[in-house]
């Protein structure tokens, strides 16, 4: 598949009352044209820092310390100027942000908004670039353009405005797309038909997607690839069938233990003993050793390589490691890891019963 | 936006009576004195009665509010007793008028043309040079009294500038520094206003998402920031000019301008009764009419209140 954005080796420091702190620890990932990516962790793991970086959108305080950037052959980590910015923002990456109420301006009418962006990106007439915002308004699956158009953002439900935001993204017209949390902010309800109103465009405009979520469900949902997020890195990415069915770091053990739908009825449920590491203080091996019950001696000294478990699916733990330990994961892990394995099993028997 | 305009109208309306009656009953604490002109060491008890019976004082008070209040309606404000014996009231303030306008309108101009793009760029350099000299200026200008400002202005300048110290109608000259000190004020209020709205506009989520759409910063700024802005300080703006027209009371009596803030000085000095009641009611309407565009200019440059129910909410 084609990579449309590759990061290699990403470092992000930030200074903060005269302190230095290292919010993302050498991050790489790649991103192919048209597919779903879903970043998952917990709060501060760095999952929307890393990803203001494609956009050059940190706060002043912060910067790209180390790593490449490549998109389109250009080193985004380079940029510096607002002109070089101005050249990728909305244009090649568009982002969409976790509350719809704050996003637009309340002001203006929605068409403006819209228009305004048309028209930032694109050298149309006044006419056509009007009619251009009124067709992706409609294609946001807002019922009676001509009439919202002319509304404004106070006029509208919450559901609504997430939809007028993701407009204003698509008009645009960008290649990938950075849905952060675009559903934290909304109704169960309403989240279920955000998601397949991106679902739908991005097969419509030949979007990329990254999603930025703690929500499992969403990923689930939605996500081709899942990377895993913690202390600001990615300790694991694979295919999201490969990281829910067959997980090997123990973090992501632990994260999807504490979905509710795992536990076992009766029994309290999982919570991750801990709390996350200082940002300020240096991280000694692997940043979660600290909080996993699964932790080597190893863990403590050296911060762990990633090891490839399949050619699309890689981990950074030691227990992947030829001389680690066998170690059996927590029982709702082993389950649903022995049922997928099965399943796997039937498929090939399957496959070969067919060759045969 | 009709009916609230409309409302806003008649809430306007309720505010001036209860202000009108407010200043009568202040007005009746005053001492009696105030009544009488020079000579009153030399009246009896019988005769100050019997004068103050003859003006209606000595009527009940309800019957007093209404003529009071009915003679404002047609427009009569009563006649000075001190100041200018027995000569209507609106014949007094008319000629002093233009003076107090003229003033304020050159300070509100001087105060909007420096005061506004200077907020405007201390929010666009937040933090650096130029936010630093300005704020200093603010911190000044506020927290100094204004009536050492005005002294170390007038003493000062005026020998530096050899410029008149006192107002002179012949002189164009001696108009330079009683704006000034009208100004020093307003510049320091609506640079500290506007680059408070702007701060404030910078800092939401619609310019992040705006930046996020590849929108250049400067672009951001007037499209977005400072139209948005905008809303707070069309509220505010009313208010601020229309007193500073209304007439400074202490730039006016310092540099002896014939205007209608040293009128009330001079009126207060002098215990006019009904001339001191006339002009706190007018300061008064002019703040109020003030309050009331400013809610209408609001309401004219932010859709969201022509929908609100409950208006004003904001």
């Amino acid at each position: 598949m084609e990579k449309i954005l590759s990061a290699e080796d990403v470092v992000v420091k930030f200074t903060l009352r005269g302190e230095t702190l290292t919010a993302i620890r050498g991050v790489s990932l790649d991103l192919h044209r048209g597919e779903s990516l879903a970043i998952v962790g917990e709060s501060g793991s760095g999952k929307s820092v890393f990803t203001k970086t494609f956009m050059g959108m940190l706060d002043p305080n912060g910067w790209v310390d180390s790593g490449r950037i490549l998109y389109k052959g250009h080193d985004l980590a380079r940029y510096k100027t607002e002109r070089q910015w101005l050249g990728i923002r909305g244009r090649e990456i568009a982002m969409v942000f976790q509350d719809p109420m704050t996003s637009l301006n309340p002001l203006k009418t929605v068409g403006h908004q819209i228009l305004e962006t048309v028209e930032l990106h694109r050298s149309v007439r006044r006419a056509e670039a009007r009619r251009l915002s009124m067709d992706i308004l409609r294609d946001v699956g807002i019922s009676d353009p001509e009439k919202r158009y002319n509304q404004y953002p106070h006029e509208f439900s919450g559901g609504m405005r997430q939809r007028v935001v993701i407009a204003v993204a698509i008009a645009c017209n960008p290649n990938v797309l950075i849905c952060d949390e675009p559903t934290t902010a909304l109704d169960v309800t309403i989240q279920a038909q955000i998601l397949q109103l991106l679902h739908s465009l991005q097969e419509k405009y030949g979007l990329t997607i990254v999603y930025i979520t703690h929500d499992l469900g969403v990923v689930a949902n939605v996500a081709d690839r899942v990377a895993v997020m913690y202390a600001g890195d990615v300790i694991e990415c694979g295919l999201c069938e490969e990281i829910f069915y067959n997980p090997q770091h123990p973090y992501t053990w632990a994260l999807l233990s504490s979905l509710p739908q795992l536990g076992v009825k009766g029994e309290p449920l999982f919570a991750i003993r801990g709390t996350p590491p200082n940002l300020h203080s240096e991280i000694k091996g692997d940043a979660f050793a600290p909080r996993n019950p699964y932790a080597l001696e190893i863990d403590f000294i050296r911060r762990p390589p990633c090891f490839q478990v399949s050619p699309t699916h890689r981990a950074r733990t030691w227990l992947l490691d030829p001389r680690a330990p066998r170690v059996t994961p927590p029982a709702p892990i082993a389950r649903s890891r022995k049922l997928w394995m099965e399943k796997k099993m039937e498929k090939m028997k399957e496959q070969d019963r067919d060759a045969r | 936006m009709f009916a609230y305009t409309i409302k806003r109208l008649l809430q306007s309306l309720v505010t001036l009576a209860v202000l009108a009656t407010a200043v009568f009953l202040m007005m009746r604490l005053m001492p009696e004195e105030g009544y009488f002109g020079e000579g009153f060491d030399r009246l009896d008890q019988v005769q100050i009665e019997a004068a103050l019976t003859q003006m209606g004082l000595r009527d009940p008070l309800p019957t007093q509010l209404c003529r009071y209040l009915s003679n404002l309606l047609r427009g009569d404000l009563g006649r000075s007793i001190v100041f200018r014996p027995q000569v209507p009231i609106s014949e007094i303030i008319a000629p002093k008028i233009p003076y107090s306008v003229y003033f304020g309108l050159a300070s509100i101009a001087i105060s909007l043309i420096i005061g506004l793009p200077m907020g405007v760029m201390m929010a666009r350099f937040k933090g650096r040079t130029p936010d630093l000299l300005g704020s200093g200026y603010v911190v000044l200008v506020k927290a100094v009294a204004p009536a050492v400002c005005y002294i170390f202005l007038q003493l000062y300048l005026s020998s530096w500038l050899r410029i008149p110290m006192l107002f002179n109608v012949r002189r164009p000259l001696s108009w330079i520094l009683p704006v000034l000190c009208m100004s020093l004020g307003n510049v320091a209020n609506y640079a500290m206003w506007m680059r408070r709205y702007m701060v404030d506009e910078l800092n939401r989520d619609y310019i992040r998402f705006a930046r996020a759409k590849g929108m250049s910063n400067s672009k951001i700024m007037t499209r977005h920031v400072l139209r948005n802005a905008f809303v707070p300080m069309a509220q505010l703006l009313p208010t601020s000019i229309l007193l500073t027209i209304s007439g400074s009371i202490y730039v006016e009596s310092l540099f002896s301008i014939p205007g209608m803030g040293g009128l009330l000085v001079n009126a207060i000095q002098r215990q006019d009764n009904t001339l001191v009641q006339a002009l706190v009611l007018i300061f008064s309407c002019v703040g109020i009419l003030g309050l009331f565009l400013g809610d209408v200019f609001m309401a004219m440059v932010d859709p969201r209140i022509k929908l609100d129910k409950r208006s004003g909410a904001r």
